[in-house]
């Protein structure tokens, strides 16, 4: 297989994998606060922020993918 | 706002010139392609027997002229909506093979995202000019904006850093301000999120890194600096494990600028992407009618980018807070908050309902 063919099947491929891991784990975390927050409104605000960082370097996950899929992509 | 204006002005002068220097020189090494694009037409004809017709289509407007396809600095580039100094590069004969734009046309198209974020700082410089060229004791419109926006940033870094994190709200607001004014420009027509390159990114990214090493050196003393790179060794054990520990958290010092780069750079490009390719599509679905408008497919994508623009700003503030607050002396920070938290549960009076706000959530586990 040539080596753009394969870069061709491998990026939406294994961009795809990396959101799929970020999906699972997004979904964890935010159900966890929510779970969180409807047990204890009185600390909405803290749980809201930790929820919100720990979403941003779950997603970084994806984006690093993501970045990666736009410099190869320059290659097929 | 007990600040003192200097000190502001010089932090968030020095935060705004770091960010505007750095583009350009780093990202043009990077991308070969470009210089090849500009570098003359003998080279531009050479590549284009290299290029195979129809191959990468910039937007769905270039579709009917294939013999344009020229663009091999461009074929890198994903689709993006055409702004104001592309289109001017454009309409002056910037993409054609024979005919030789001016020379300032060419330098603003280089450094279009250092253009743009000039740009923004111009544009709220101006705002919060306005709103505090006469301060009134009942303010005035704009006034009230920018009082609200900076009494609530104010709270929020407080709520986080805790009481003597009053120093560190000018840069960490004016960061969110800058960050997310240029989120959003990029869905004002004919312009571009500078954000949506590597280089602004990056300096942004650079600037926190260099502040946030600055403040661990500032607050701890060079020798308790590189104890707490160490890990803090306590007892034999600890300082066993110096040798490991101390690679291991320079390295993951280095990582943090990397990842708020990367991340900034990844979400806004994407959502700039989607709109672009969006678009696009809306124009190709009614070109076989030659419709002088297209259908505006990617309208719900400019919804979430509006929103998308705010949480990724609001991250990279909140996170450049969390490293700012990870170099502040642990114990201090902590005996403070925990203080403000006792008496915040003092101050609820809840009788009967246990408010833990002092940190044990654990409590609730076995509910």
């Amino acid at each position: 297989m040539e080596a753009a063919t394969a870069l061709g099947f491998a990026l939406p491929i294994g961009l795809g994998l990396a959101a799929l891991g970020s999906g699972l784990g997004l979904g964890r975390a935010i159900s966890a606060a929510m779970e969180a927050m409807g047990r204890q409104p009185e600390a909405a605000d803290k749980i809201q922020v930790a929820m919100i960082i720990g979403a941003a370097f779950i997603e970084a996950l994806t984006i690093y993918a993501f970045v990666s899929v736009f410099v190869l992509s320059a290659k097929i | 706002m007990g600040m003192r204006p200097g000190k502001d002005v010089r932090v968030t002068l020095l935060a705004i010139l770091i960010a505007v220097c750095s583009p350009g020189g780093l990202a043009h090494a990077a991308t070969p392609g470009e210089h090849a694009g500009h570098a003359g037409q003998a080279q531009r004809a050479d590549q284009l027997e290299h290029v195979e017709p129809g191959g990468h289509v910039d937007q769905a407007g270039h579709a009917d002229q294939p013999e344009h396809v020229d663009q091999t600095g461009h074929a890198e580039h994903p689709p993006e909506l055409p702004n104001l100094i592309h289109l001017l590069y454009k309409a002056l004969g910037g993409e054609a093979a024979d005919t030789a734009p001016p020379a300032w046309i060419v330098l603003c198209y280089r450094f279009q995202d250092v253009f743009y974020a000039l740009l923004v700082a111009l544009i709220i410089i101006v705002i919060v000019r306005w709103g505090t060229r006469r301060m009134e004791q009942i303010p005035g419109p704009v006034q009230n904006v920018v009082e609200f926006f900076i009494e609530g940033f104010h709270s929020f870094i407080l709520g986080i850093l805790g009481p003597g994190g009053e120093r560190y709200v000018p840069f960490l607001g004016t960061l969110f301000l800058y960050i997310w004014f240029m989120n959003l420009f990029g869905l004002v027509p004919l312009m571009k999120s500078p954000t949506a390159g590597l280089n602004t990114t990056a300096a942004l990214a650079i600037s926190v890194f260099l502040y946030v090493q600055w403040t661990g050196m500032r607050h701890l003393g060079p020798i308790r600096y590189v104890k707490h790179l160490a890990g803090d060794p306590q007892d034999v054990v600890g300082w066993c494990m110096v040798p490991l520990m101390l690679p291991l958290h320079v390295i993951s010092e280095l990582a943090k600028p990397v990842s708020l780069a990367l991340r900034l750079f990844g979400n806004i490009l994407g959502e700039d992407v989607l709109i672009g390719v969006f678009a696009g599509l809306g124009i190709a679905v009614l070109a076989f009618v030659h419709s002088p408008v297209g259908v505006p497919l990617h309208l719900p994508f400019i919804l979430l980018a509006l929103l998308m623009s705010t949480v990724q700003a609001l991250v990279f503030t909140l996170l450049s807070a969390i490293y700012i607050m990870q170099m502040l002396p642990h114990d201090e920070v902590g005996r403070e908050t925990d203080a403000v938290a006792a008496a915040a549960v003092d101050g609820a009076r809840t009788a009967g309902t246990d408010l833990t706000l002092s940190g044990s959530h654990t409590s609730l586990g076995g509910r």
